[in-house]
Formats: structure tokens, sequence, C-alpha cells
């Protein structure tokens, strides 16, 4: 560290710039672990509202898994997602990619998994509404719906259980589209989300990584197209198999 | 500094050649090597897709790592979950079933004297996420099995992942 005085200070000049780097590094060390900024769960709040406030919308996704071989390497594996949301009970999602191609269909009775390249589905009873069949399917069967978390109306509670950190990083532009950038830290897992900036918080990008795995894996997932004003016809939630598909069972967990 | 810098380009370098020995040369497949090595990742838990709840986070890797450690076979299919269905795995099948196979084989023996099942063949209620080469569809009572030598495979859904269970 070189003085930037010329010449040699005061006692007292020396003592009030000690006291004024302490009082730095403290703030440096409290912005570190401070807990959440207010503005940060402010921002996810509007956003996570906003979408429970929705009750028909679609967004097609591009999602980015990557994969930690024994070596160590990263591979990446890439894939696209259409999304079909009716509130209270019914989805459609749809994803084709790299390592697999399927299609979930719930309408508010049944969830089925359709595998076109094999031609085979399973087929479920499901509980009544959206939330509980996200739940079920996980608990139950261990299908899990890539960051479906965002679809529960207290997605806000769900998104923040166990959050210890959260900062505003600022400004950022995500598919063409002004962004808050918002990151969050809690055991095991860093998170971070891309709010649109507006009237409409939309997320538009989500990166997941995971700590407590070798090389800290990432998902990522973009929303490369929201619609808020869908037409879905009687087929979007319904799954009527052809004669060439066959019908297979679904493991339970 | 500079010894960092010298030390990540002898990295890069380095890569280059051993990719080479890996397997993965220009002109084959390389997902196809990758793929074997994630097989052989026994008991890796999966890459979250979902950034809240740690605690279901934790319940379903658990899950995987006892799969794994049941079966070999369901172990290649915790590992490889995620990446089913790869056009690879087609390729990397019999290779992969082979060695599966074989390390049931004593685990098996009992089995074998008691029900007329060819010998080495997997243990029933064993997972695979691929089928050995040389399987046909067979129906019986309206269910579709893939008999392979003997063995009958029933396909279904583990996860969101195709699987095949050993009958």
């Amino acid at each position: 560290m070189k003085s930037t005085f010329r010449s040699p200070p005061s006692a007292a000049l020396l003592r009030s710039c000690a006291i004024a780097a302490l009082a730095m590094v403290s703030v440096a060390a409290q912005a570190q672990s401070a807990g959440i900024a207010p503005e940060a769960k402010q921002i996810l709040k509007a956003s996570t509202d906003f979408l429970a406030s929705q009750q028909r919308f679609t967004a097609d996704t591009r999602n980015t898994l990557e994969i930690v071989l024994k070596s160590g390497q990263k591979i990446e594996f890439n894939s696209t997602g259409h999304q079909f949301v009716q509130r209270p009970d019914k989805l459609r999602s749809e994803r084709s990619g790299d390592l697999v191609e399927q299609m979930f269909v719930y309408d508010g009775k049944s969830l089925t998994l359709y595998q076109p390249r094999d031609k085979v589905y399973a087929q479920v009873a499901a509980p009544g509404t959206l939330e509980e069949m996200l739940d079920f399917a996980r608990n139950e069967y261990d299908v899990v719906a890539p960051f479906g978390d965002l679809l529960f109306k207290n997605a806000y509670d769900i998104l923040m259980d166990g959050v210890t950190e959260g900062i505003v990083v600022g400004k950022a532009v995500i598919e063409g589209v002004v962004c808050d950038h918002l990151a969050f830290r809690a055991p095991d897992v860093d998170w971070q989300i891309w709010i649109q900036e507006g009237l409409q918080p939309l997320p538009r990008r989500i990166v997941i990584t995971t700590l407590d795995l070798p090389n800290a894996p990432q998902f990522a997932v973009t929303v490369t197209r929201w619609n808020l004003e869908p037409s879905f016809d009687a087929r979007t939630f319904t799954f009527a198999p052809q004669a060439d598909m066959k019908q297979i069972e679904l493991l339970p967990r | 500094m500079s010894r960092i810098r010298s030390r990540k380009a002898l990295a890069v370098t380095m890569a280059l050649p051993l990719l080479y020995l890996a397997g993965i040369a220009p002109d084959s497949p390389a997902g196809l090597t990758l793929l074997q090595e994630a097989h052989a990742v026994v008991g890796a838990p999966l890459t979250p897709v979902s950034a809240a709840g740690v605690a279901r986070r934790t319940t379903r890797r658990v899950v995987v790592a006892e799969t794994s450690a049941t079966e070999a076979a369901a172990a290649s299919t915790a590992a490889t979950q995620q990446q089913q269905a790869a056009t690879a795995q087609q390729q990397a099948a019999t290779a992969q079933q082979q060695a599966a196979t074989a390390e049931q084989q004593a685990a098996t023996a009992q089995q074998q004297a008691a029900a007329s099942r060819p010998p080495g063949a997997p243990a029933v209620g064993t997972v695979v996420t691929v089928l050995p080469t040389g399987c046909k569809p067979e129906a019986r009572d309206g269910i579709e099995y893939q008999n392979c030598g003997g063995v009958y495979y029933r396909a279904a859904f583990q996860g969101s992942n195709l699987v095949y269970v050993v009958q």
C-alpha cells in the first residue's frame, strides 16, 4: 500500500483514517453477509405475485443442463420447452433436446407422460389442482417439472426457503428485454433470476448452481417468449393415445 | 500470476491429447465415450432442476444413492437418468448390458436354478436404461414384453426416464 499523503500525516488524521477504514471494512463485510437486500425481495415478490395472478399463459424456454462426468469434465445438454398453463388445473409441457423428447399433459384428473420417439406413454390419476399435481408427481413418481416451483401461487416462499443472502446485481438484457438481475444464496445452492423490468415483471432467466456436487453443475432456463393471452383449444390439455402408442407403467418412487 | 497462467496453458494443451486417449477421436461419435463414462458414475447425483427445496433435492438424491448401492444396472440408470435416450446410448447398450449381466451372474445363480431362465440372466426387477441387442417384442396377456434371449423386459417410466425392468 502506497501512501497518498505527500507530507507525514498527523496522528489525529491517521486515527480518523483508521476509523474510516475500519468502518468501510465492516460495511463491506456486512454487504457480503448482510442477509437479503429488501429490494431483491421486493422485485422477486412482485414477479411471483404477477405470475400467480396470470390465469392462462404459455412460455417458450431454452434449457441448459450441465452434467459432471466422473473425470470432472462438464458436459452441457440443451433442450427447448413449451409450457401451456391454465390455472387452476391444466398443464401441458413439451420438451425436446439432446437427451429427451417428452410431453406431459395434465387435464385436472390425470397426468400423462408421453415419449414420442418410443411411442410409449404412462398415465396416472392425479390430484385436482396444478400445485397438488406438481407435488404429487415429485413425491410419488420422482417426476420433477424443471422449475415447476414458479407455478406455485406461493412461489416466493418456496424459492426463498433457506435463502441466506440476496442482492440486486443490476440491470441486464435477456433476449432483448431489460431485466433486474438478482442473485441469491442458500445452503448448497446459488441461484440467479432475471426479472423483466416494467409492468409485467416476468422471470426471463433462471440459473441454478448446485454447490454440493463436484464442479458445481448449473441448470439454466431462459424464457424466449411469454404469451399472457394464449388461445387454447380442447386438445391442448388432453392426451388422446393413438393406435400405435403403447401404455406402460409409471414406476412408483 | 505468470505461473498460474502458464499452468493453465499447459492444461489446455494437455487436454487435446487426453481427449484422444479417452477415445474421443474426431471421426467417432464423441457422445458415445462420454455417455459410457457417465454410465460408470455410480450413484452420481443428478443436477437439480429446481432451486428451491434443498430437502426435496436431498431426498431425491438419497433415493438415487440407495438404488445404486443395490444394483449395478440400476446404478447406471441412476447415473444416466438425465442422459437417457441419446442416440449413442443405443450403441453403448451392448457393452453396458454385458457388463451389468456379468456383475449379476453370481447374485442370480440361485434364482436361475429356481426358474427356467437363461444362464447369466439379470435378476428379476433389475432396471436398465437400454435393452441388450437382438430383443424381440412379444405380447403376453395384452402386455408387450421384450424378449432378449429368453430374458423378458418390460418398458416403464422411472421418473421421467424410459427404463426396462427385468421380469
